[in-house]
């Protein structure tokens, strides 16, 4: 961040960026496809079942992608998120496309393996891309957080506009002492929903003459939630951060003592004003002659 | 050869006990020997130890849902973190029940993890193993087979150790699990400020007080092993004998383990010692020489012994470049020069006049 960019008195207290384990997400969906790729490449060219694989050139890419899809749709269904069966779709269409162009299609107990692994660094790169691409700064007065790849976003969060601080640590957190922190403004920036629904039909009558009636219901519950660049992503040392994140919102936060002491002083700011248009009457009135009213 | 009936009734029982209590204590002090090292390498790999504790913490939580499981419990609550677990049952079941689900906690990480393990290496070798036959049932016979057992046992697993294939997945599979199980047998400690250190000696006070808070419970499973020995003699069978024996099986598994574990704390906290990135250049030995015999041996040996001299080859070259890095790039392994050439160094001030 720029000095330029700095408010009057402001200070920066820490830079942050996401530890490099804190998208164990998306570099796993990368891990398994190396895995699987290569556990196919043995399982067709080394194991003991390389007879009933090899029979076919197709069995290898049939086996390989049925796997891929059956886990990006466990993995979607797990997570409410759609774009890894599509992500898996994607590389399963593009191993297909290349063995069909390329007339690899012989070969593609060899071909699987290796298009996996290559696939899968290029993945990786993404994720260290895309994670090295947030930078987040706590400042004396607000939080800055930044980042984007292509479209650059920037989102600014002053402490006294925070109402709730939300921190989760995984597993992986825990062990490397990282984890996330999203601070929740007061117009809910930082909150998202889970949904759920369920569905049931019934079919009623003959084959001739049948009705089908479709009734359902649906349940929404407010979760803190928000993309990596509007929260402290994966930020290392987690503890420190959250305390020091805690302590600067409560030094932004007027307590109910300083809050007696403002309607007191607003208090007393009225009856001076009324003493003031008092005063000022009196002596108006003296100026043009009248007796003052009692 | 006559046979005491004294020695069949009273100690013959006994034999295969003491074998497993043998075992199972040798598992206690690798244990401990284990955590020793961890202790020593905490500072500079808090997150190895941290995994570590976060594993110990996982088996001993699910041994005790286990044994809520198994008393018909319930869980109502399952939580685990790398420094604490907690199962919560749906019943609190007081008496018998409650003692065997506080068997699962206490006793169970020991056995149950390793039994997955014992499994797992039953699959992949794809046989059974040889049970030594009882023709007496005497003390003596019962100690002879139970040792028969775990000999047979621990030979198969040593012919499949030396000559495990890292380039097939399910042996690289059961290799991960079996140092998994040796990192985290046990957890170094529970709490988040290490508030409760759990050594050999936290264990055994813990399975001292479960024992003697109930020890009608003791002697009723004492009952059960000697009606279960008459039983196998009666039939003239070794199920005695071989049932405990799957227990000797399970702490030589994790003793094969915790040596592995061993091995490879001693490897990082040797490797420490090695300034700069030299020191990564052991952990790159490991598998580029290994890699490398695979791709050479082929053409130089036959095909059954390519694994076993390539994890040979492996294993020795680390060594080696271990103890050469701490030769040249550390001041270990320094050894004096000769004395003649000492004082040509020092020059004549040094040299003892008459």
């Amino acid at each position: 961040m720029d000095q330029n960019d700095l408010l009057e008195s402001e200070h920066v207290e820490k830079r942050l960026s996401p530890h490099p384990l804190s998208f164990m997400r998306l570099q796993s969906l990368c891990l398994f496809l190396i895995i699987w790729g290569v556990l196919v490449g043995w399982l067709v060219n080394f194991s003991e079942y390389k007879d009933l694989l090899s029979g076919n050139e197709w069995f290898p890419v049939l086996v390989w992608g049925l796997g891929l899809l059956l886990v990006g749709v466990i993995a979607s269904l797990l997570t409410i998120q759609w774009s890894i069966f599509f992500l898996y779709l994607g590389v399963f269409a593009g191993a297909v496309g290349l063995m069909f162009s390329q007339g690899w299609l012989v070969e593609s107990g060899i071909f699987i393996p290796f298009y996996s692994v290559a696939i899968s660094i290029i993945g990786f790169l993404i994720v260290e891309l895309y994670r090295r691409s947030h930078k987040y700064i706590i400042s004396s007065l607000r939080i800055i957080f930044k980042g984007g790849v292509i479209t650059k976003r920037e989102r600014t969060l002053r402490y006294d506009k925070i109402t709730d601080i939300d921190a989760k640590q995984g597993i992986f957190g825990q062990i490397f002492g990282f984890g996330t922190i999203i601070p929740i403004s007061q117009s809910g920036f930082g909150l998202g929903s889970d949904k759920s629904f369920a569905a049931g039909g019934v079919e009623v009558g003959t084959k001739k003459v049948g009705f089908l009636g479709l009734f359902g219901g649906g349940k929404e519950v407010q979760t803190p939630r928000a993309r990596s660049y509007y929260e402290l992503h994966g930020v290392y040392p987690y503890k420190e951060i959250k305390k020091l994140v805690e302590n600067m919102v409560q030094g932004h936060v007027i307590t109910p003592y300083q809050q007696d002491q403002v309607a007191f002083q607003k208090e007393q700011v009225d009856i001076q004003k009324q003493m003031r248009d008092l005063l000022k009457k009196q002596i108006d009135s003296k100026e043009d002659g009248e007796e003052p009213e009692s | 050869m006559t046979v005491s009936p004294v020695d069949v009734v009273i100690f013959a029982p006994l034999a295969p006990l003491f074998g497993v209590l043998l075992f199972w204590f040798i598992q206690l002090l690798f244990i401990e020997s284990q955590k020793y090292l961890l202790s020593k390498i905490w500072n500079r790999h808090k997150p190895l130890c941290r995994f570590t504790n976060f594993l110990g913490v996982l088996y001993q939580t699910i041994c005790h849902a286990l044994g809520y499981t198994v008393t018909k419990s319930g869980i109502s609550n399952f939580y685990v973190s790398v420094d604490y677990g907690k199962v919560a049952p749906k019943k609190e079941k007081k008496g018998i029940f409650e003692w065997m689900s506080n068997s699962f906690l206490f006793i169970g990480p020991f056995f149950i993890p390793a039994l997955l393990l014992l499994i797992c290496f039953l699959l992949i070798k794809g046989s059974g193993v040889e049970i030594a036959q009882s023709i007496d049932y005497t003390f003596a016979e019962g100690l002879i087979n139970f040792g028969t057992n775990l000999y047979a046992f621990s030979e198969n697993l040593f012919l499949f150790l030396v000559s495990i294939d890292l380039l097939h997945p399910p042996h690289i599979g059961f290799l991960i699990l079996l140092i998994f199980l040796g990192m985290g047998i046990r957890p170094s400690y529970i709490g988040e400020e290490k508030q409760r250190k759990v050594n050999m000696l936290y264990d055994l006070q813990n399975i001292k007080a479960h024992i003697f808070h109930k020890p009608l419970y003791i002697l009723m499973l004492f009952l059960l092993a000697y009606v279960f020995s008459y039983i196998s003699v009666l039939l003239k069978t070794n199920w005695y004998t071989s049932l405990l024996s799957i227990f000797g099986w399970l702490s030589i598994v994790a003793i094969v383990s915790l040596i592995i574990a061993h091995m490879i704390i001693l490897l990082i906290k040797t490797t420490d010692e090695i300034p700069g990135h030299w020191r990564l250049l052991p952990f790159l030995t490991i598998p580029i020489s290994y890699a490398l015999m695979r791709f050479i041996l082929p053409f130089l040996t036959q095909k059954e012994y390519i694994a076993s001299i390539a994890l040979f080859v492996m294993l020795i070259s680390t060594i080696i470049v271990v103890f050469l890095l701490l030769k040249y790039t550390t001041n270990k392994l320094k050894t004096t020069t000769k004395m003649k050439e000492s004082r040509i160094e020092d020059g004549p001030k040094r040299s003892i006049r008459k």
